[in-house]
Formats: C-alpha cells, structure tokens, sequence
C-alpha cells in the first residue's frame, strides 16, 4: 500500500545544505519525485505529509528525501548539497558478552546484524526527538524504543531492541513457525500463529520476536533494563507480506520490510544507532557486532541508448544530460557510443532494471513541466465503426423523450433478490449482503427503484446495463446488454407503443407481438420478435412479487435484449414513390368472439389485396373493434365498386376464419 | 323549382349570419328572412297554387328551412354576446404545455461528453468484460501473483471461477484490463478509449463499489510522453474549462513505465490551495507510458511500438465539475435525484 510520511523542515535540514523555501521544497519535490501533500505549520518548523510511492522505499525517510532534493533543487537553481550522517564506528570486540545467533533458512533473512549495549540508563529521549516522533506520528516512550522509531523514520530502517538479560540463553534461533505456536506482542495481543511465519525463538522453544512486524511482551525492553540488544535487519519482503496477511497484522515497519529495505543500509543504521545510544543512554557495545550477509547485492548496471531517451521524451537533448542527471542521483555512470551505461546505487537497487527505468529518472529530474504538450500525430486508423454505441444512445435519447428517467443500478443483487442463486455468478469477498449474486436480469433492479420511490406518483423508468449469464467452467459469463423498462399504472398499450415505436426509430419494421408464458414474476406477458426472433418480453409483475416490493400500484415492464434486436437496426431508408392518386379510406367495425387476438387479425386484412395501404385498430370497446382501413392506387383513381370488392372479400373472410361479423361501414 | 328557391335562401341567409358583426347586423338579417313580409313568407304566398303531396312537402321544407336559420341566429347571437376578445387572447405569462420530462443518468450525460471529446482525436471507443480474468486484470499488466502492488486494487473475487490458462475470476477493478484486449483485437496504431463499469471493494463518500472508468490507449512508432501531455491537456481543457492548467508528475504503477500523477488546477481555488485540493491542484488519475512487458503481452514488439495510457474515474471527474458530495448518490435509484438533471 501507498504509505505517506511525515516529515519536519528542521529534521530535513540536518541533513541538506539548501536556502529553498519550504514552499518551493514542497513543490519541486511534487514535480519531480514524491507527492507533497500538505505542508503543515507547526510553531517555527513546517511538517511536509509526503505521499511515498510503493517502488521507492528508498525515500520513506528524512535522509532519502533529502537525498531526493540534492538532485532535485539544482535544477530549479537553488543549491543543495547533502551532508554527512553522524555515526560512530562500531568497535571489534571479541570477548564480550556472549550471544549465540542461528539462521534456519538463509533467503528469510538477507542481512541480519545484532549487537549489544550495557551501561544503559533508561529516561526520556532529549525534547527535540520527542518533537520529531510527535510530528511525525509516533508516540515517545523512553530512550530505547525512541532509537529505534526515530531511526527507522530518519533513515528508513526498522530495528527492534530487546532487553537482553531477558533471553536467557542468550540464543537466537531465526526459523518458520509451525501450526499452532503462540506469541504474545507488545501490544499485549495474543497471536495463533499459522506455518511459515518468520519468528525468533530463544532456545527453549520461547518466541521472542515477531520477524520485522513486532516483538513479544517477553522480551521487551522496559524501566530496570540494563542491557539491550539491537536488531537490524532485513527481511524477505514476500515472507513479510505473507506474514501480515495471514495474521491480518500490519505495523509501520512491516510495511516498509515489505517494500525492501537496503541491506547496504543496515551497518550504517547500526553505526549511526550506536552513536545515539551513547548520546541519549550513556551507553556502550559490549559484544561483538553480529553481521551475517551471506549473498551481497551484486553491482548492477543497466544501459539505456540516447535515441531510446529522446524517443519516449519526444525531444532531443545531448547525452550529457542525462549523464548529470544519473550522477545526481548517485548512479555512476559512463557514456560510450550512443548510450549511457549506468550502476544503479544501492538503495535503488530493487527498482532500476530496464531501460525505461532510466528513462523514468532522468525524464522526471529533467523536469516533465519541461516538456511540450503534442497532441500525437494520426498515421492511420484500422478501426471499423462500431455502430452499437449510436444505438445505444439513440434509445436513451428517445426515452428520454418520451418521459422515462434513467436509472442505474449496482450489477450485484442480494440473495432476497433472486430465485435461483446456482445460475448466477457469486462474489466470495462481497462488502454487504444486497451485493452478493451477478444479476441475470434487470427487472427486480427496476422494482427496487419503484419501490424506493413511492412517494413519486407516476413512475417511467429504464435502466440499460450488462446482465451475466453463467457459461460452461473455463469461459467468461455472457454479458448482455439489456434494456429495462418500468412504468406504474396499467400501461400495457402505451408501453407497446412505445416500444413500437422504438422500434421504427431502430429502422425495424418487420416484428411481432405475441402470447407468450416465459417469465414467471410476470402476468399477460407478450414476447417480442423481430423476423420470429424473440429480443424481449413484455408484462405486467405478478402480485405477488410487487407485494415483495411492498409496491401497491401495478406495474408494467419490458425487458429487451439489445444484442438480439440490434442485430435488426438499420439507417437504410427506401423512397416509395407518393402516388398521385387520393386514397379512400373507411372504418368497418366487427363483433369479435371473446378472447379474440386483433393483431394477426391486422396482419391477414392488409393481405388481403394490394390496394389496401394500411390497417389501424381505432377503437376497442367491449367485443367491437373498429379498423380503419386505408386503400390507395399508384396507379388510378379508386372507384366505389372497386372498393366494394376487397371489402367484401375482408368481411367474407373475417367472418369465416374467425367467426367476426360486420356490424358498420363508415366512409 | 321552389325546392330549390328555397335552399338558395336557406344559403344565402346563414352566409350573411355567419358574416354578421354585431347583433344589430343579426337583427336587420332575422327581418328580412324572417320577418312578416321576410323572403320566406313571399315564398309561403306560392304555396296554395300547389297540389297536394307538393304543398305538403314544401310546407315541411319551410319549416325546416326557417328552424335551421333560427338556430342559426341564435348560434350567433351566443357568440356574439360572450367577451370574446379576452378568451382568444394568448397569455405569454401562462405555463406552457410542455412534452414529456425524461431525465438521462449523470454517468451518461458524462461518458457522452467525454467520448467525444476524444473521438474528435480521433479514438474509438470500446467496452471489454467487466467479469474478467486475473492474467488481464492484473497478471498480464506486470502483477504477478501476490505482487504487493495487487493490494491497490480493492478486488472482488467469484467463487468456483477460475481457468487453467488465464487465472482466477475477478470483477475488473480497472479499466486497464482491457489494454491487453484491445492489443489482441487490433495492431497498431491503437487509439482506444475503453468506458466499463468496474469495481472495489470500497464504499464511502468518494468509492462506490461500482463505478465507470475511462482508459485510453494510444500505440504507435514513436509515441511519448510529450504525447500524453498533450493529449491530457486538451481533455483537461475541453472538459473543465479552457483556463485549467494541467501537469503530470511522477508515480508508479507496474504496468506503466515512466507513471505519472495527473493533476488539474483546482476548480474551487483555482490554483492558489484549500481545503479540498492538495496545494492548487486535484489528482485526476493515474496515466504513463505503457510498460514493454506489458507490450509483449498483447502481442506487440516494444522495441518497434511505444504507446501511453491512462485511466481515470468517470463519476470523478464528473463530480469534479458538477460538485456532487457523494458517489453513491448516483446508483442509489432516488428519482428525485435523478430528475434534478437534464
């Protein structure tokens, strides 16, 4: 995770040599490598909260910031220069007092390094270190456990101390736990551990530490230490992460084990650690400093050409440059024919490997404000249209037109919201029981919408989103795009209509409405095809499901599969000549036996002949239906007799079919 | 003969009603058709020279003839007598009759706006999964498994769902997935504006746990970053408004190479640092240079190609510049939020 400091102007100054503002601190730093987020007052001195970018570990300290503005300031013509750490040397004892250290697996533990103090006298930390703790969030205890808190920040290296005269073999036993070990940390919990967490355990079966996340309350340094024992390590990062994932356990040094710690650091933490010792404890080694390092980081260089930089920068600039840049930022570097060879320094060995690595740094101290906006150039363009969005947003358009709001809803849905949960892909991980199940269909998404909204009156809503439709093992589901519609109030017809209509906007002539008994939650539900493919449903929710709702009104909906009818969507329009003959048109009105079905009624009296240019139901009451047919020639004036014919010939066969009668001719 | 005497009078006296202006006008019109020595009753004095059936019939056409002109009259008489200038009248202050209300979603109205914007640089827009697998969701992208990096994606994972080749299942949690998808379908040049659903686990005023991103892609010979600010900067500028500022500056994710920060000026301040931005600006996503890893994944020579990403929150930056407080407004299906907007 992203871990932001906290860091104090006067601490950064300790250890760079600069006249920069604390603003222009702030800001070019921001340009050029770590985000300042806020700079904070505090009194005299300023706290910078830096964000710290998960690749650069190397900057979660005030050295490594200060290390970052000795590159960074000269370019905006401020000097900076970075000054020495104060440390002591580590004397070579050899007959101290005695400690024995073992290392179960050599890739746990990269570099460890352990040394021991007398002569301690526990007290306060001075009261600029308890300051500096404060601003940057930690809580001051006593002189110890401050060392280790105020290195760790200042130098980005976690250590931990023990009281030495606790461990009472003096050994040390680094291994991986077995199932079932318990420790209690300093923060009194008591933890189960699983397998192959990275512990350190005193010789008689006692876990005393917690590798690189925190120590036990048994061994822990408190007011009559007189001894400790410092600890300066590194860690496997991914044992690390491992570790705190399964005990659902992060500290502040955990993190930044996780991140890396440079084992080239870690004498120089000691050093540093020792001096600090002696000036806030009165205290001394009094052992032999532990440093096991099986495998040192190998030196490492990597190459980048001058034409690769200039390539990804989009400017040409000499490779002198670039090889200043490198310099400022400790590489060491040779330029040879056309590029620059470079050793990455140490505390950036994890993160420098490619070339575009390089490119990275340079580019970024170089400064990316001093680069040019372009926009970048069109060669060509294979890309088909895709004509699916249009339509999209056409529908939307026209329902939107048409009165209806869009709604859009979470595609997850509670179990209380489905009838079958082995047909719909479930979410192990879910935040809340309503997002649990992948929804497979948007009609209960659109009653939950009603049901939120009673208060509304008249509701016209349509939500158009992707359902997923369960494959065979190994595929993705099917996402289907669906268009959702709901209105209140027994709408059937205008809901028809404006499907039809919808239709007709989509270019699709040629579809039907008919009976159909699919979806169960719905009554008097219709299918609609297009060319006898079905591509949705409409229907009235059934009672009972609206009484799940607690909705009391009727509703209708629509549930329409966009693939399935786009597939019909057409912009080609076709010119019928406009004939220069006047059309007749009349009204007949028949009885209809019950249960009758007018619309393939429609559909059979329009082929009836030729002439007949339309057939429209104008009236519906009780067993009569009035349709007003409409008959026009391209070709001459219709005469009365003409007419009379094909009227005969509908009525004859109305009534013979399907048992309709004549009841009136109007024209 | 008279029949049609008759009718020409019938005619010729509602005409003159229907003309008529005043009530007196109507007056002068009843006497003289009307009246005791009216065009009608000169036509009566013809009646007793017919025969029998004929006087019968003319008798009724008459009578008929001189109810309809009554009624006629008094039609008019009604008409006349109403304020009639006051009821025609069109009052510019009265409500208007207006069509029906429909109300689009914000997140439309905001991936319209923002398609086009890059379409007229020439993008395509494109949709991938957004139940994917983890090799395009992350491994692919230059996250292995267990990469510390994963942790920045709060992912939702499906139970019982995984391939043999391309890992487990998961809900995108980023647009970025289908970087790879669009290397796959296409070769370069690559323009892709790629608008999903995602989602992460993340739930507060900021993060719902399902939102819209929007990713773009470009891959050509010789793309740079020179590119990607420009191409960030005209967005910036179409969308918020011409007088933002826009800069990049360094970040990291893995699947990009250099990664940057985008920043706009903040559109409360403008620049100068308050309380909702950090010193002047407000982070608009992440972006940067594709990673050549991530090239060779989709099948694409990074020493030939070079390309830049980005992808961005779609509520985001809409809520960026329309001032919403809380994202989980949009998707919680309260119409009276939804039809405050247009």
């Amino acid at each position: 995770m992203i871990m932001n400091i906290q860091v104090s102007d006067s601490w950064l100054r300790e250890f760079i040599n600069t006249k920069a503002t604390p603003k222009q601190i702030g800001e070019y730093l921001s340009l050029c490598s770590q985000s300042v987020e806020r700079i904070i007052e505090d009194g005299k001195d300023y706290i910078y909260d830096i964000e710290i970018t998960t690749n650069r570990p190397d900057c979660l300290s005030v050295y490594g910031i200060a290390r970052e503005l000795t590159a960074i300031l000269p370019r905006f013509n401020i000097k900076a220069k970075l000054k020495e750490v104060p440390v002591v040397k580590i004397p070579k004892i050899h007959e101290g007092l005695p400690l024995e250290v073992k290392i179960a697996k050599s890739d746990l533990c990269p570099r460890f390094t352990a040394l021991i103090y007398d002569n301690i006298t526990i007290k306060s930390s001075p009261e600029f270190v308890r300051k500096r703790l404060n601003q940057s969030g930690i809580r001051a205890l006593n002189n110890i456990i401050d060392i280790s808190n105020y290195l760790m920040l200042e130098l980005g290296q976690p250590m931990h101390t023990f009281d030495y005269d606790k461990i009472l073999l003096h050994k040390m036993i680094l291994r991986e736990s077995k199932e079932g070990e318990e420790i209690i940390t300093l923060d009194s919990q008591k933890r189960i551990l699983k397998e192959g967490i990275m512990v350190i355990e005193d010789g008689e079966g006692r876990i005393i530490d917690l590798c690189g996340i925190m120590g036990a309350k048994n061994s822990e340094t408190d007011e009559n230490t007189k001894r400790v024992l410092l600890f300066v390590q590194t860690y496997n990062p991914m044992k690390i992460r491992r570790a705190c994932q399964s005990l659902a356990f992060h500290t502040e040094a955990a993190s930044r084990f996780e991140k890396g710690v440079d084992p080239e650091g870690v004498v120089p933490a000691m050093e540093r650690a020792t001096l600090l010792f002696k000036q806030w404890c009165g205290a001394k080694p009094a052992g032999k400093l532990f440093d096991i390092y099986p495998s040192p980081a190998e030196i490492k260089t990597v190459s980048v050409s001058g034409e690769k930089i200039n390539q990804i920068m989009g400017i040409k600039i000499d490779l002198k440059e670039p090889q200043k840049i490198l310099e400022s930022l400790g590489f060491e570097t040779k330029i040879k024919t056309g590029f620059i060879e470079a050793i990455v320094p140490h505390w950036r060995h994890n993160d420098i490997n490619i070339p575009q690595d390089l490119i990275e740094e340079i580019t970024r101290i170089y400064g990316y404000h001093n680069l040019p906006n372009v926009l970048p150039p069109l060669t060509s363009l294979n890309y088909q249209k895709d004509p699916t969005f249009e339509w999209e947003d056409k529908i939307k358009d026209c329902l939107k037109h048409w009165g209806f709001t869009e709604t859009s809803s979470y595609s997850m849905v509670g179990k209380n919201l489905i009838s079958s949960p082995q047909d719909h892909l479930k979410i192990i991980n879910t935040l809340t029981d309503d997002l649990v199940y992948l929804r497979t269909s948007l009609v209960l998404s659109l009653l939950k919408v009603i049901a939120k909204n009673k208060t509304e009156g008249e509701i016209k809503i349509f939500e158009m989103a992707n359902i997923y439709l369960p494959q065979k093992s190994q595929s993705l589901p099917d996402e289907r795009m669906k268009l959702g519609i709901a209105v209140s109030g027994k709408k059937y017809y205008e809901i028809k209509g404006t499907i039809e209509a919808l239709l007709k906007e989509l270019g699709i002539d040629n579809y039907q409405f008919g009976p159909c008994n699919i979806y169960k939650y719905m009554m008097h539900n219709g299918e609609i095809s297009v060319k006898g493919l079905p591509v949705g449903i409409i229907g009235e929710i059934d009672p009972g499901m609206l009484s799940e709702f607690q909705i009391k009104t009727p509703i209708i909906v629509c549930d329409i599969d966009l693939p399935d009818l786009l597939k019909f969507a057409t912009k080609s329009k076709k010119y019928t000549p406009l004939s220069k003959y006047p059309p007749i048109i009349e009204d007949l009105s028949f009885t209809v036996p019950p249960q009758t079905y007018i619309g393939p009624i429609i559909e059979e009296i329009k082929k009836t002949d030729e002439l007949i240019k339309s057939v429209e139901l104008i009236d519906s009451y009780q067993n009569t239906r009035t349709l007003r047919i409409t008959y026009q020639s391209e070709r001459h004036n219709l005469t009365d007799d003409a007419i009379k014919i094909i009227r005969e010939k509908i009525i004859e066969e109305m009534n013979s079919k399907h048992n309709l009668f004549l009841k009136k001719v109007k024209n | 003969m008279l029949k049609d005497q008759i009718r020409n009078l019938k005619n010729e006296a509602i005409g003159e009603i229907l003309e008529a202006k005043s009530p007196q006008e109507l007056e002068r019109i009843r006497a003289s058709f009307l009246g005791r020595t009216g065009k009608i009753n000169q036509l009566t004095k013809e009646i007793p020279k017919l025969s029998g059936e004929e006087k019968k019939n003319l008798g009724q056409l008459i009578n008929e003839t001189k109810k309809n002109i009554e009624e006629a009259l008094l039609q008019l008489q009604n008409k006349l007598s109403e304020k009639k200038p006051l009821e025609n009248r069109f009052d510019i202050t009265a409500p208007g009759i207006k069509p029906p209300e429909g109300h689009l979603h914000l997140v439309t109205e905001a991936i319209r706006e923002i398609t086009s914007i890059f379409t007229s640089l020439g993008f395509h827009r494109a949709r991938y999964p957004e139940v994917e697998w983890d090799w395009y969701a992350f491994e692919g992208l230059n996250m292995a498994e267990n990469h510390p990096a994963r942790d920045e994606w709060e992912t939702f994972f499906i139970e019982d769902f995984e391939s043999e080749k391309y890992g487990k299942g998961v809900l995108t949690p980023h647009t970025s997935s289908g970087q790879l998808r669009e290397m796959e379908k296409y070769s370069p040049p690559i323009r892709m504006i790629n608008i999903a659903k995602c989602y992460r686990r993340q739930s507060d005023m900021s993060h719902a746990p399902m939102f819209y991103q929007f990713e773009g892609l470009v891959i050509d010979k010789n793309i740079n970053i020179s590119h990607l600010k420009g191409t960030i900067d005209y967005f910036t500028k179409q969308y918020f408004g011409s007088d933002r500022k826009s800069r990049i500056r360094p970040f990291h994710f893995q699947f990009t190479e250099p990664s940057f920060e985008v920043d706009v000026t903040c559109l409360i301040c403008h620049g100068k640092g308050c309380r909702t931005c950090k010193q002047g600006w407000m982070e608009l996503g992440g972006s940067g240079m594709v990673h050549p890893n991530v090239l060779q994944n989709g099948g694409i020579d990074p020493d030939k190609y070079t390309g830049f990403a980005f992808g961005w929150g779609v509520e985001r930056v809409m809520m960026m510049k329309y001032g919403i407080p809380d994202i989980r407004l949009l998707f919680d299906g309260d119409l009276r939020f939804l039809k405050q907007f247009f």
